[in-house]
């Protein structure tokens, strides 16, 4: 079984993946009241590329994690892992704006160096799509950059809350030597920085449609 | 020998057993009892992100009740835990409510399934609530035919899937719709965002219209389509047009065809619905000569006009000039003099020219006194000629002089002046005079003398003076006659009683006898006025 081959066709599925990470826009200004922003939120995207790009794309695990042939990692295992977050929506709608921010901020600021990593392994990677995969995750590091810029424009008015970040280093900086563990440790890295991109959606719309308190169709 | 018996009955006692057992188990084995076969995983589904549900499939039975448990562990959780609900959501599956759902965390579940046999265990199956998220249909998915003005169209409606939260922000419902034609098999996709209402404006009249909707959640799978909900669309009032596409060109055929009448005979149209105008015209005036400007051609051309029609005298505003004069020295009737030609309204001095020498000298005297002559002074009758005296016709009009021009056919006259009046000189010189001569107060027609009244009248008049008490400058009218004439009164006088009749002229006998006050005729005078006629000196 191949389920890289798998992965990857699901990956570069372009109907979801490309208008997707097309969505992730710059935020633009807001007006800070109550220390919720006012009027940025329909501009801000939701994370669509990066939760949908792996949605299909990771088959379902029949493996026993730790007894499969393979070590899979486990996804607690996500360099991001330590990071707080609420698990459900009744932990979500309690938490404050800036802390979503906050949080949202953190996570993507931690996928900065881990991208740079994928993009330089993805063009050697041994995969037959490994081109395609490439631009993609070159487009994701686009799209995380201007996302985190207007994030940052956000957090500003928003207030000191919404300034502090938590620091989650990527300490790995190689994917493998041998093909499966490249593959592996891709495909674990991939479906870790969709989590984290699926939690950056959430709370920022969670955000938005709270702050449009009169807008019904921003929720 | 009975050893022998012994051992064939054993044999085949033994061999009964066997075969009994031998069918005890294909029996057994026929039923189906076995431990179960292994289940399998058919998948979970989470409606709203907030509960999910698995589903598997029970392996073969193996003949014997089958029991399946649910086993999970999940990232972040301590432990092995079972199903907290088997039933709510159908056989074979495992609900999760809320308070058993993690979102961005791992589940690894198995399903065991046992029998009094055995066990039966399905792989590990791993999931993350946030990749199963599938919402349900949309709802309450309504159609209407909007008409408006002539372009209809069609309006859907619906309502998000009752147990998503749309309140909150945890997601984010987008919707899809999808529309065909009944008897075609080609959807058309719409997409309507997070509206849940839609407007189709691409649709015939007359057509049965079928529509579906679903939805989904953030970036989750689509719904399920809605149930198939149909409208028919009206059609077309028809039955009016061809009605009035047929009167419409039926009509049209009449209306060209008078147009085109209309415009071969426009000359006659023109004539028949602007008929022309006569423009002012005045008979005798050339408006190529008035242009031209000289100015004695334009006099001469203004007053030369012939065929004045006869104004009836406003008896009431004219005073009309009666040329009087016991001097006989008129002129002769006969004598051709100028005439001269009065048009009427104009303000004139006229002035008599007799003869030429006396007529200057009678200009001489006319001129000084241009304006409304009142007296005469008794100068004239020292010239004792034939020249009358001069008569004065005061009219109206301007000061000007009319220039006096030959016109020796021409009849001439009417002086039409409203108010004109002619004075009456006395002239006591001429008494004697007045014998010989009679003024002739004719019309102009005989070219002489300029008179009031139109007709034509020989002779002069005496007048009378009456003993009565009347002023010495009046003379009192008798009767009128006529539209012209009127009749002195006279005054006994000496010798003149060969004037004649008619006559409107009369003549101021400048004799202070009394006259008798017989008349030769009846002298006609105009009545004018109060029934007095100035006499003036």
């Amino acid at each position: 079984m191949e389920p890289w081959n798998e992965i990857a066709r699901k990956t570069l599925k372009e109907g979801d993946g490309s208008q997707k990470i097309q969505r992730r826009q710059t935020l633009g200004g807001g007006v800070v009241r109550g220390g919720i922003v006012q009027r940025c939120p329909h501009q801000r995207p939701a994370r669509p590329s990066l939760a949908a790009l792996g949605q299909n794309a990771l088959p379902q695990h029949h493996t026993r994690p730790g007894t499969g042939r393979v070590m899979t990692p486990r996804p607690s295992m996500c360099h991001t892992s330590s990071l707080q977050t609420p698990s459900d929506k009744a932990q979500a709608l309690q938490i404050s704006g800036s802390d979503l921010l906050s949080l949202a901020r953190s996570l993507l600021q931690a996928w900065v160096d881990p991208l740079v990593v994928l993009s330089d392994s993805a063009y050697t990677l041994p995969h037959p799509a490994h081109n395609s995969i490439s631009n993609k995750i070159q487009e994701l590091q686009e799209h995380s950059k201007i996302l985190g810029d207007g994030l940052d424009v956000l957090s500003s008015k928003m207030g000191p809350e919404a300034q502090t970040l938590s620091l989650l280093p990527y300490t790995g900086n190689d994917i493998g030597q041998d093909r499966i563990s490249k593959l592996i440790n891709f495909h674990f890295l991939m479906s870790c920085f969709r989590r984290d991109s699926h939690k950056i959606d959430s709370f920022l719309k969670v955000l938005r449609c709270r702050a449009a308190k009169m807008q019904p169709e921003m929720c | 020998m009975r050893g022998h018996n012994m051992t064939v009955c054993a044999r085949m006692r033994r061999d009964l057993g066997l075969a009994l057992l031998l069918l005890l188990s294909a029996a057994v084995e026929s039923d189906g009892m076995s431990p179960p076969g292994k289940p399998v995983f058919l998948g979970c589904r989470s409606p709203e992100k907030e509960t999910f549900t698995c589903w598997w499939e029970p392996g073969s039975g193996g003949g014997l009740p089958t029991t399946h448990r649910l086993y999970y562990e999940r990232e972040k959780l301590e432990g092995t835990h079972e199903c907290p609900d088997y039933h709510s959501a159908g056989k074979n599956s495992c609900f999760f409510d809320k308070d058993h759902t993690s979102i961005w965390v791992d589940y690894y579940l198995t399903v065991v399934a046992s029998n009094a046999l055995g066990n039966a265990t399905s792989g590990h199956f791993k999931m993350d609530v946030m990749e199963i998220v599938k919402p349900n249909a949309p709802e309450n998915v309504t159609l209407q035919v909007m008409k408006r003005e002539d372009n209809p169209y069609l309006h859907v409606r619906w309502e998000h899937p009752h147990n998503t939260d749309t309140k909150s922000g945890w997601v984010t419902i987008k919707y899809e719709l999808r529309v065909k034609h009944r008897n075609n098999n080609e959807w058309k996709e719409y997409t309507s965002g997070t509206q849940t209402q839609f407007n189709l404006y691409n649709i015939n009249p007359g057509e049965m219209y079928v529509v579906q909707v679903r939805c989904r959640l953030d970036h989750g799978s689509w719904s399920e389509w809605s149930n198939s909900t149909s409208v028919k669309t009206f059609n077309y009032p028809q039955n009016d047009k061809p009605f009035w596409i047929l009167v419409s060109a039926l009509s049209t055929v009449p209306f060209l065809t008078a147009m085109c009448i209309l415009v071969i005979k426009r000359k006659y149209v023109k004539k028949v619905l602007l008929p022309p105008v006569p423009g002012p015209k005045i008979r005798g005036i050339d408006v190529q000569l008035l242009k031209r400007g000289r100015s004695e051609d334009v006099s001469n051309a203004l007053i030369i006009n012939q065929g004045f029609p006869s104004v009836p005298a406003w008896k009431d505003e004219i005073e009309d000039y009666l040329i009087v004069s016991d001097d006989v020295l008129l002129p002769d009737p006969h004598r051709k003099k100028k005439s001269l030609t009065v048009a009427a309204g104009f303000h004139l001095n006229l002035e008599i020219q007799c003869k030429e020498s006396l007529g200057q000298r009678d200009w001489e005297k006319a001129e000084e006194r241009k304006n409304g002559i009142d007296t005469f002074p008794p100068q004239l009758p020292t010239q004792k000629q034939l020249c009358p005296n001069v008569t004065f016709v005061h009219a109206e009009a301007t000061d000007q002089r009319w220039p006096i021009h030959d016109a020796a056919a021409e009849s001439t006259v009417q002086l039409l002046a409203p108010t004109g009046y002619v004075d009456i000189q006395r002239h006591k010189s001429m008494q004697e005079e007045a014998d010989g001569n009679e003024m002739d107060y004719t019309r102009v027609n005989d070219g002489n003398i300029l008179i009031l009244q139109k007709d034509k009248f020989p002779g002069c008049m005496d007048v009378q003076r009456q003993e009565e008490n009347i002023p010495e400058d009046y003379s009192r009218v008798k009767e009128v006659d006529g539209d012209n004439k009127v009749l002195l009164q006279r005054q006994s006088f000496s010798a003149d009683s060969s004037c004649g009749e008619k006559g409107t002229p009369y003549t101021d006998c400048t004799n202070k006898k009394p006259i008798n006050p017989h008349v030769p005729g009846p002298s006609k005078v105009e009545l004018i006025g109060s029934g007095y006629v100035d006499t003036i000196y």
